[in-house]
């Protein structure tokens, strides 16, 4: 298989603006319980995809000639999983030395050798949302991705035609920032200064540019050119996604008022433990939170969550997903979501939705992703046993209707690129610890930490 | 600089200590109750005994009184019918800091780490702090019991095991502590530059040179014990019961090479219990392991492959490896806040190889026998203490529900912080004020 | 202070102007170190005067450096001196195309104490585009004589820096009184690098990526409106003097390329997908992983300089680790090797036409590093063509450089034995006509002739140091090894922490120099250590300039 994504891979190497020619499969799986997410669970069901899309849905479908059949009788066939929040497959997380960094894009460190995407596969995984660190109150712009793993080219990564998105944080991460930098913001006050001010400058950058725009002057100058102003632009133009790094009900509340004074109308909350304290109001506003199944008490602003908060939501009507953040939950989200039947509740589908079609949603994919419909891509992971059973196993993840991963035949040593000279592996002993703190401001203040070897 | 943040954590952990001890409470007072209970009408998964369909379980002050599918239901006991239901041993932890640590990032509430190389002596039971709120978020979950460790260094401490239930530390003490040695590493690890094997070995030697002195002086101090003036040496009188056989020693131990160097090593110093805790690259090296009659401790099950290289499912597929190969097997966490989370490390690893009864004895009864408390906890026979819980089916199921819990006798309240909360929430009054928008987006 | 600077800098210009025009009038020359002719005939040669062409029994005339004549029938000039070439090959001087030769690492600029981490002054951030590596440049330099042992007639100097240090420069490998002699050509390319500032912005390629957009787009706008206030400034606002902006100039109006020094592939593609945002000409260099990239360079004719730096061969493993898994990684291992050594063949066949830079490689591994190409896919003329014709093409010197024909810059080597041969060594090389000679006596004198290997001993070894952080010293060994002639070394840390490779390690008169870099956080922070050797102590001053910082280390050498 690699083989053939490399051929793929012989391309011109290509621009923001060309679509890049990956791999799009033919097969027509047959007689699987199919997880439409949409449409409920089409027992016994036959699923064809033609040129890497869903084309058609129904019982006794014949297998085009040439076209690949895969008999799933006894196994489950649901959407590609969707991570709304992952930060495998980037050579850098953080741009932490400034506060406001909106100029930066996860797009130009996408890394597409990291063996963590073929672990995400083997999760049931199709679709991660590469996001900037929360070291900085406005972050980087984020990069939504589909794993074509065997690729050497980030460009074969990309979602082409997601929309844009970017990273903001509130609380304790951007205020620890301040502080050891002796520069604003250090309290949940400076965050809500620095993000009104922000926007501020921005207008002033924007009229200062449709005046130049309209000018028609021959001998007109051009203002300093920002890019960072000019994606706050693109911001409260609506064309930049907003996904902010947020706990505290108080910070959710805050970041809404302040939309609603710059009419920002889409925003989603990411981690959002404390969402379901104002679930209400994330309803009224119409803001949708991505949160942990269970994650909490890593530092204080987690203290006060509870694990029901998915199903509060969702009960309150919030658009809710649920989200990795991690190299290893990654793996196993459709277990982190079943988790949601423990913690209030959910019904099949509305536990499933909140890793395939809800994440869609959120990075405005779901009219390509997040369902099994007939038109929408073929990005398709295979169950044994009910992916929400603890029993479950992803055996096959498909991307564009092309296998990626498969378990009857996962090969040793899935390294894309190998070093030439080392002797030895390096072992990491697993420590969860590390998993959900590293990310968080990959950058280091404290001389004294330099030498330390803990944490 | 320095004084200022010192001086702002201070502040923060004054601020936060109305806030602790308040967290517990709510408008209702729920108590956990002792007494004579009989639970009617149940399948029970004794673990050690097979499956009892529509049997029954009496207890009675704090003891599983009776067994059995014809157990006649004593007049003066509350009946608790649970008819459809399935009834487990409390599940156990085989390696968790719960107790020790509240809020991960805050070092001020983290007692689980002391300063220095050599500190077996430390204790952590003493550490445990029974207000936890992590402690009921657990227990409603079915795990009923852990072992707590302390970490860092070589010898960071005496590990204990704890029931999720009382009010002081002793209260809680399931009886049984161990030592906690953590193996000198000839893993190179990140580095900036990967040592060669034989530069490894050396580190490993001269580190396993100091454990062993530390040994020698443990083997003469037992030796002189009954000498009247015999120096007080606190941390190598607390190696002593190691030595002489009474006590186990937990060996943290991770990568293939050192299993096998500590394999050696074991054999080497003969001591009668060693357990061997972590055990992450077991798959690795199982039949050694298994030969050496050594059981073992192993977990998170829900990791990261130790090397880039590894097949994805090397860590799910780790505890099953070794229990195929005839090691005994407990699970573990190693998990503080999440140890709630250990039924589903059990059936990831049922999943990958284990098979779900091996799974479902490495969190009760495997774990009990090597935890030192086999003859209390982890199965349900008479005589046993009643660590029972009642579920709506298979516990490492997520969509099942734990209904009753049982610890020490005690019938604890399903309730913890997480519940509370819920239940506040779901339905929140007053929502949102549809009159008094502060939030609008004007289209 | 810094007037001060520039103007004992003005001084010392000025001065050895006059010693040069002094010589040329009435010194005589006490030392004896000048020629009595600077025009020679080498006698009898094979002449290889470009890859695929090779003259037996020719004769090169070289006179006021440059090559008069090459052939079979050539006339010696009355003023030649005669030197039997019979028996010797003879052929262009290697071009490299990237490399510090020559160059001084400056002191890394100071933090300032109130630094605003999101906006630091461009010195620091590490943006001088406007600079010159010229000023980092110091005739008295020895890598001349290193590059030149190991064929190199001129190679393409680029500065010490971070994202964008300046701009390189075409210098000769030869020697003079002073660093204009040897400069064929300054600001040849804008050289640049993902390095980003310590602890402030833009600290990774995150943020040099942006940076670099931002530059670009403004000195776009700038160009346009100084144009436009040169042809007519009536009314219209003055530009200001902005030198960032200015020296795009020439890169926006495609008269100049950048550099890009990228290693990884990843790297490349992310210099590539800038160049295809910003579309100013481009050349990569320091390239290592490119056998994923043979269509990218095709289709965007982007040119590349190969690093000829390369991984060591996989020993073989030891018996008693010859595990199924081992053997399986060890497979793995050898076939990524093979992917390295032999992707500059496979380059070449794919008709990419690259040349080699020499920069992070030891000049006196250079050759054999060829040689090891060759063995593994490279053909003769193809290595050849990657160390004349090639980069002379890319460097824009085709009718300079190169190849051995009449009216060319006399770089020449002279070899005993066909250059990729074995047993080759080179007896002279002319730079500018400039003649060096060097004793062919196989590799005992290739040792001596390395200026660190005496009094080297003192430095091998193992020792034990102490660095005075607050609060909790550290401590470890410091070992240090000498191979090839050159040292390496690493210091371990009692406290477990990861070793740290020394770099850049320089040791003369008892001066020890290095420095390491320690990883924060995903980010790499630099400690420059300086100090005296006494006897078997080290003392020296630990520079933390990410955190302006300084710390005391000493270090003993251990007993044996």
């Amino acid at each position: 298989m690699k083989n053939i994504i490399l051929i793929f891979t012989l391309m011109v190497f290509a621009s923001v603006s060309t679509v890049a020619q990956t791999p799009k499969g033919d097969v027509l799986f047959k007689g699987g319980d199919v997880i439409t997410i949409t449409n409920g669970t089409l027992e016994s069901t036959d699923v064809l995809v033609r040129d890497g899309k869903i084309a058609r849905i129904g019982k006794n479908l014949k297998a085009p000639r040439g076209v690949e059949e895969i008999d799933i009788s006894g196994k489950f066939l649901m959407p590609g999983i969707i991570d709304a929040h992952s930060h495998i497959a980037g050579s850098a997380i953080n741009e932490g030395t400034s506060q406001v960094t909106s100029e930066v894009s996860m797009e130009d460190v996408v890394d597409p050798l990291d063996v963590s995407i073929y672990r995400a596969l083997a999760g049931g995984v199709t679709s991660i949302h590469l996001m900037h660190g929360s070291a900085n109150v406005i972050g980087g712009q984020n990069e939504t991705m589909k794993l074509r793993y065997g690729t050497t080219n980030p460009d074969d990564l990309r979602f082409e035609g997601a929309p844009r998105t970017i990273k903001f944080a509130l609380g304790e991460n951007p205020t620890r920032g301040g502080r050891s930098r002796g520069i604003q913001p250090q309290s949940r006050m400076g965050v809500e200064n620095m993000l009104r001010t922000s926007f501020q400058q921005a207008l002033e950058y924007k009229k200062k540019w449709d005046a130049y725009k309209a000018d028609k002057s021959p001998r007109k100058v051009a203002p300093e050119y920002d890019l960072r102003m000019q994606t706050l632009v693109d911001i409260m133009a609506g064309e930049v996604l907003v996904h902010c790094h947020s706990y505290r009900a108080d910070e959710i509340y805050m970041l809404m008022k302040v939309f609603s004074d710059f009419n920002i109308p889409k925003l989603t909350f990411q981690h959002a433990n404390e969402a379901y304290k104002v679930a209400p109001e994330l309803a009224a506003f119409g803001a949708s939170a991505s949160v942990f199944a269970d994650w909490w008490a890593y530092k204080l602003e987690v203290y006060y969550s509870t694990a029901y908060n998915a199903a509060i939501l969702t009960e309150n009507g919030v658009l809710t997903s649920i989200n990795s953040d991690s190299g290893e939950l990654i793996r196993h989200l459709f277990h982190e979501a079943a988790k949601t039947q423990k913690y209030g509740d959910l019904s099949d589908d509305e536990a499933l939705a909140l890793v395939t079609l809800n994440p869609a949603k959120q990075l405005g994919i779901d009219n390509r992703v997040g369902s099994i419909e007939e038109g929408k891509d073929a990005d398709i992971a295979i169950f044994e046993g009910h992916p929400l059973s603890i029993y479950a196993i992803p055996v096959m993840t498909f991307v564009d209707g092309v296998k990626y991963f498969d378990k009857a035949n996962d090969g040793d040593d899935q390294r894309l690129y190998v070093s030439p000279t080392s002797t030895i592996e390096e072992i990491n002993i697993f420590d969860r610890e590390t998993q959900h703190r590293c990310m968080e401001d990959a950058f280091v203040m404290d001389f004294n930490q330099l030498f330390s070897n803990q944490n | 600089m320095k004084k200022i943040k010192q001086i702002s954590f201070l502040l923060l952990v004054t601020l936060m200590l109305p806030l602790l001890s308040f967290a517990q409470e709510d408008d209702q007072v729920l108590k956990a109750r002792t007494g004579k209970f009989a639970l009617t009408n149940a399948k029970i998964f004794t673990v050690t005994n097979g499956i009892i369909e529509n049997g029954t379980i009496v207890i009675n002050n704090g003891i599983i009184e009776a067994v059995g599918a014809n157990i006649t239901v004593p007049n003066d006991a509350e009946v608790i019918d649970v008819k459809g239901k399935e009834i487990y041993p409390g599940m156990i932890d085989g390696g968790t800091t719960l107790g020790l640590a509240e809020i991960g990032s805050i070092s001020e509430s983290n007692d689980f780490r002391e300063t220095g190389q050599l500190t077996p002596q430390m204790q952590a039971l003493t550490a445990v702090n029974p207000n936890s709120v992590a402690i009921p978020v657990t227990r409603v979950s079915g795990v009923t019991t852990v072992w707590t460790m302390p970490q860092g260094g070589t010898f960071p401490g005496t590990a204990a095991s704890i029931n999720l239930f009382g009010y002081t530390p002793d209260q809680m003490f399931a009886g049984s502590k161990g030592i906690i040695m953590n193996y000198p590493s000839m893993n190179s690890g990140r580095r900036w530059r990967r040592l060669s094997d034989d530069e490894m070995k050396k580190r490993q030697e001269k580190a396993l040179k100091q454990v062993n002195d530390t040994w020698d002086k443990a083997e003469l101090y037992a030796k002189l014990e009954s000498a009247e003036d015999l120096r007080n040496y606190p941390e190598i009188e607390a190696l002593v019961p190691v030595v002489k056989g009474d006590s186990p020693i937990f060996i943290e131990v991770n990568s293939a090479k050192d299993i096998l160097s500590a394999i050696e090593w074991v054999k080497g110093r003969g001591y009668a219990k060693v357990i061997f805790t972590g055990v992450a690259e077991g798959w690795r090296v199982a039949e050694e392991i298994a030969a050496a009659g050594i059981p073992v401790i192993t977990g998170p099950v829900q990791a990261i492959p130790t090397r880039q290289s590894d097949n994805y499912d090397a860590a799910y597929a780790n505890p099953g490896v070794m229990s195929k190969a005839g090691v005994k097997v407990a699970l573990r966490t190693m998990e503080s806040e999440n140890v709630r989370n250990l039924p589903y490390h059990a059936g990831f690893a049922a999943s990958f190889g284990m098979g779900r009864e091996e799974a479902l004895k490495a969190i009760t009864i495997n774990a009990a026998e090597i935890l030192g408390v086999g003859d209390q906890l982890g199965s349900i026979e008479v005589g046993k203490k009643a660590n029972i819980f009642v579920a709506t089916g298979d516990p490492f199921e997520t969509a099942t529900k734990i209904t009753d819990l049982f610890i020490d006798g005690y019938k604890v309240p399903m309730t913890s912080r997480h519940i509370r909360l819920y239940d506040e929430f779901l339905n929140r009054t007053p929502s949102v004020d549809k009159n008094k928008k502060a939030i609008d987006i004007k289209k | 202070m810094k007037l001060f600077r520039k103007l004992s800098l003005q001084l010392v210009l000025l001065l050895s102007f006059s010693v040069i025009t002094m010589q040329s009038q009435a010194q005589s020359d006490p030392s004896g170190d000048s020629p009595v002719t600077t025009t020679f005939a080498l006698k009898n040669a094979t002449v290889v005067t470009q890859p695929g062409n090779e003259i037996a029994g020719a004769t090169i005339v070289i006179k006021n450096g440059l090559i008069q004549s090459v052939g079979k029938n050539v006339q010696i000039p009355a003023d030649a001196e005669e030197i039997d070439a019979s028996e010797m090959y003879i052929y262009a001087a290697f071009i490299d195309g990237m490399s510090n030769a020559g160059a001084k690492r400056p002191e890394n600029p100071e933090r300032p104490r109130d630094l605003f981490t999101p906006d630091p002054p461009n010195e620091y951030a590490g943006i001088t585009p406007e600079k010159s590596v010229i000023d980092q440049l110091e005739i008295s330099s020895n890598d001349f004589d290193g590059m030149r042992k190991a064929g190199f007639g001129l190679s393409h100097v680029v500065p010490y820096g971070r994202m964008l240090p300046g701009s390189g420069a075409l210098v000769l490998m030869g020697s003079g009184e002073h660093i204009d002699e040897i400069v064929l050509e300054k600001d040849k390319a804008l050289f640049a690098q993902w390095v980003g500032a310590p602890g402030a912005y833009p600290g990774n390629i995150l943020g040099i990526m942006a940076k670099w957009r931002n530059l670009y787009r403004n000195a776009e706008n700038r160009k346009e409106h100084v144009e436009m206030y040169a042809q007519n400034p009536s009314g219209l606002q003055r530009p200001e003097k902005d030198r960032v902006s200015e020296a795009f100039f020439p890169v926006i109006s495609q008269q100049k390329p950048v550099m890009f020094n990228v290693d990884g592939m990843l790297d490349v593609r992310r210099a590539m997908r800038l160049q295809n945002d910003l579309g100013f000409p481009l050349i990569v260099a320091g390239v290592e992983e490119a056998w994923d990239l043979v269509e990218d360079f095709k289709n965007s004719g982007t040119p590349v300089f190969l690093s000829l730096d390369l991984p060591d061969e996989p020993k073989e493993i030891k018996e008693d680790d010859k595990t199924a898994e081992v053997e399986a990684l060890e497979k793995r291992r050898m076939e990524f090797y093979k992917k390295h050594v032999e992707q500059y063949g496979m380059l070449a066949n794919a008709g990419i036409n690259f040349g080699f830079s020499t920069a992070g490689t030891r000049t006196n591994n250079i050759l054999g590093n060829v040689r090891k190409l060759i063995e593994n896919g490279l053909s003769e003329d193809q290595a050849l063509a990657a160390l004349t014709t090639n980069p002379a093409n890319i460097l824009g010197l085709s009718n300079r450089l190169g190849t051995l024909d009449n009216g060319k810059v006399a770089n020449l080597i002279v070899s005993t034995d066909p250059i990729f041969n074995k047993d080759a060594n080179i007896k002279m090389m002319f730079v500018d006509g400039k003649k060096f000679e060097y004793e062919v006596k196989a590799k005992s004198t290739n040792k001596d002739a390395q200026p660190a290997a005496e009094g080297g001993d003192i430095l091998v070894g193992s020792w034990t140091y102490n660095l005075n952080t607050p609060g909790d010293p550290q401590s470890g060994k410091m070992v240090i090894k000498m191979e090839n002639g050159s040292y390496s070394g690493y210091l371990t840390s009692s406290d477990g922490s990861p070793d740290n490779t020394m770099n850049n390690i320089n040791f003369r008169n008892g001066e020890l120099t290095f420095d390491f870099s320690i990883d924060a956080g995903g980010q790499s922070v630099l400690i420059v250590v300086e100090g005296l050797i006494t006897g078997k102590t080290y003392e020296a001053e630990a520079r933390v300039d990410a955190f302006n910082v300084s710390l005391e280390l000493t270090a003993t050498k251990d007993e044996k």
